[in-house]
């Protein structure tokens, strides 16, 4: 009887309890919102530092960790090959060689490494794979000799990217509606080649009127883009005996990360392409990744321990060490969350304190009454409480179900942050979000609003039992 | 035996600056089956007088033994158990609980109580019907007349099956009709269930239903006369 009473006092006072409601809500909402919001992040971070980049685990030799020489191979390699095939604990692992060198063509030059890799393993390891930009070729796919994977970034500094205004761009901007001096304007560069995108936009702007710009600008870039495929790149570098060595290598696909860093510094080869002419010898490897069945941290780090007993000469690191952004996220992200939902809580718990205070406050003569009459303190506090909890939690449930909705549309439609993207991919964070959220991060709410419900109860409770029922009830 | 017994009973209020003897060196007693009216103008000290022996508020000096109990020596939480379990009150108004119903609001003291559901249903229906609220049982307080209200405070007030019923004034706030009726239906459950009822009032029907009258002026007792 308790809880219903206190459940229909909830609505005695239907709007100024609504209003406390709604910001509860609104409150819930928001911070469930945003929970999902870097959850979603995070786990794009993780699971980009995990498949994209460092692998669960990776195994190379300390030196070259220090020093990125060719002669720091892996040590002990066939033990450790036969110990990864005959482990259960691991899904897949594949072997890397690994070169600096200077990339040039007769545009432009760049810094970077060369991976060596076996391109059917590293599908099972890596999804670099699935990064290659639409129209800019493929994954080793194409038959042609000594084929390389670069990164858009490395394209355009390698100046492999240009921007030509083709018949075609012209024809489909003519199908947009665009006006004929749009098109009169263009046509005057017609199959001009523009080597930089910096120069091109020059270009169109000086051309351009600004509403022309906003409306088109976009679509005319995308479409007058053009990757060089099939282009040579030479590539310089020191050899295992320490002399320079070139070798030319032709582009096959282009691929582009969230993760600007490391696309800067990858580019990949097939592996027996780059052994021989480095002067490596078979099973002269500088990584092994591996994928693990198992991906909880526990694990993880259980499989490293043996490894390192196992052997010692080895450096070897999970995907947290080699990524230790990722990690630090992956590890504190659920603290993050519940401090966000903390700090708006506690904003909230003054204006259901205050209520609940108008709430007792106006209920003296009531409350009088229900103690004269033989109810105790300990139900005037607990009907109290539950009063604060309601109304409370029906703001809450009421958030949680449309922050979790918000977060499924989004959760499934993706939300673009690409107005801001340059800034989020240099750290390797994607611009596209998919928010995401644990079920068990609704239970921990459910559970704060309870705990802040019965802490805000407290000093409405202790003002209802500081009445005295004489003078409550004298009229 | 004596169901209260009430030696030497004094309040002085020193709130303020004057000191005010609401109630002076008052000795009374009652005996179970009583239907007793306290008379005395506004300010005499009746309010006063019936929460301390309703275990409201306490005493200046002298005692009331309730039962065989001091209820001056309890402690505040053994009071309040006290209250539920020996005396039914009736007040002036703010009787009920709002948000639930006539029924509810009776059943509610015996929930308190640890009184099961059945006997809760079937004792909180009987009652409402004996003070002819048979049909009212779900109306919430705010659907019913003042009259009605104090009746179902009535059948809350019985509910707990007190030993005593204390009424402050009950009739204050209604009309001579509503009066009549609750007055009437008090006197039945005095006659056929042989339940002590003590009322404080200033209005001169109330007082010709009373079986023992005893007014008080400034918190004495000045007559104490038993009618047949
Ligand atoms: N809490 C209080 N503080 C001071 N004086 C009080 C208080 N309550 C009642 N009194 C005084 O005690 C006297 C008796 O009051 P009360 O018992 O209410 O009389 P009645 O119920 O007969 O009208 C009055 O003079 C009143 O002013
Ligand atoms: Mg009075």
């Amino acid at each position: 009887m308790i809880w219903n009473i206190s459940w229909k006092n909830v609505w005695r006072n239907k709007s100024r309890s609504l209003i406390v409601i709604c910001a509860v809500t609104l409150g819930t909402v928001s911070g469930v919102f945003v929970a999902g919001l870097m959850k979603g992040w995070v786990d794009q971070r993780i699971h980009a530092a995990i498949y994209t980049e460092a692998s669960h685990i990776k195994i190379q030799n300390p030196e070259y960790l220090n020093n990125e020489e060719l002669k720091h191979t892996i040590p002990n390699y066939e033990e450790i090959e036969n110990y990864l095939n005959n482990s259960d604990e691991v899904k897949d692992w594949t072997k890397h060689a690994k070169i600096v060198a200077m990339a040039s063509t007769s545009r432009g030059n760049t810094a970077l490494t060369l991976k060596g890799i076996d391109p059917v393993e590293e599908k099972s390891i890596s999804d670099i794979y699935d990064f290659i930009i639409e129209d800019a070729g493929d994954y080793f796919e194409s038959g042609f000799k000594n084929p390389i994977v670069i990164s858009e970034k490395t394209a355009d500094q390698l100046r492999l990217i240009n921007y030509i205004i083709s018949q075609e761009l012209i024809d489909s901007l003519k199908q947009l509606g665009a006006d004929e001096k749009l098109m009169a304007s263009l046509s005057t560069i017609q199959d001009q080649r523009f080597i930089t995108e910096k120069k091109f936009k020059a270009e169109l702007e000086s051309m351009l009127k600004p509403k022309q710009i906003k409306d088109y600008g976009a679509y005319i870039m995308k479409l007058a883009k053009n990757y060089k495929i099939r282009s040579k790149v030479r590539f310089t570098f020191t050899d295992i005996h320490g002399d320079m060595v070139q070798k030319s290598f032709r582009v096959c696909g282009i691929y582009k990360t969230y993760n600007t860093m490391f696309d800067q510094m990858n580019a990949f080869v097939k592996i027996d392409d780059i052994n021989a002419i480095a002067g490596l010898q078979e099973s002269d490897y500088h990584e092994i990744t591996t994928i693990l069945n198992n991906d909880s941290d526990e694990s993880v780090k259980s499989f490293r321990d043996n490894l390192n007993k196992k052997f010692p000469q080895a450096n070897i690191m999970t995907w947290k060490e080699l990524a230790p952004d990722a990690g630090m996220m992956s590890d504190f992200m659920t603290i993050y969350y519940y401090i966000i939902m903390g700090v708006i809580f506690f904003a909230l718990a003054f204006g259901i304190i205050n209520t609940m205070l108008m709430a007792v406050l106006e209920r003296i003569k009531e409350l009088g009454m229900l103690m004269a009459i033989g109810m105790n303190k300990k139900r005037v506090f607990n009907m109290i409480m539950l009063e604060t909890i309601f109304l409370t939690l029906v703001g809450s449930i009421a958030g949680m179900v449309i922050g979790g909705a918000l977060i499924g549309i989004f959760g499934h439609f993706g939300l673009n942050f690409s107005t801001v993207q340059e800034g989020f991919e240099a750290f390797g964070w994607s611009a596209m979000v998919y928010p995401t959220i644990e079920t068990s991060f609704f239970l921990g709410v459910t559970l704060m609003v309870i705990i802040v419900a019965i802490i805000s109860s407290i000093i409405p409770a202790r003002k209802a039992l500081q009445l005295n029922p004489v003078e409550a009830i004298r009229t | 035996m004596n169901v209260i017994e009430i030696n030497n009973l004094t309040k002085i209020y020193n709130e303020s600056e004057v000191k005010v003897k609401a109630v002076d060196n008052v000795s009374l007693q009652f005996e179970q089956g009583e239907f007793a009216a306290i008379v005395g103008p506004s300010g005499s000290g009746k309010t006063t007088l019936l929460n301390m022996i309703g275990g409201l508020d306490k005493s200046t000096e002298g005692d009331i033994v309730v039962d065989g109990v001091k209820i001056g020596e309890l402690k505040s939480s053994k009071l309040i158990d006290f209250r539920l379990r020996n005396i039914g009150f009736v007040f002036q108004a703010y009787n009920l609980i709002p948000v639930l119903t006539a029924k509810e609001n009776v059943e509610f003291i015996m929930e308190l109580q640890g009184k099961s559901r059945v006997e809760r249903d079937e004792r909180s229906i009987a009652l409402l019907s004996a003070v002819g609220l048979g049909e009212r049982v779900n109306a919430r307080p705010a659907k019913l007349s003042g009259g009605q209200q104090q009746r179902v405070a009535v059948a809350r007030a019985l509910a707990s099956k007190p030993k005593f019923v204390l009424a402050d004034e009950p009739t204050a706030n209604l009309d001579s009709k509503s009066t009549e009726t609750l007055l009437d239906i008090m006197e039945q459950l005095n006659k056929e269930e042989n339940i002590t009822f003590i009322f404080s009032t200033h209005d001169q029907r109330v007082v010709n239903k009373a079986r023992r009258v005893i007014t008080v002026e400034d918190g004495h007792v000045v007559s104490d006369e038993r009618r047949a």
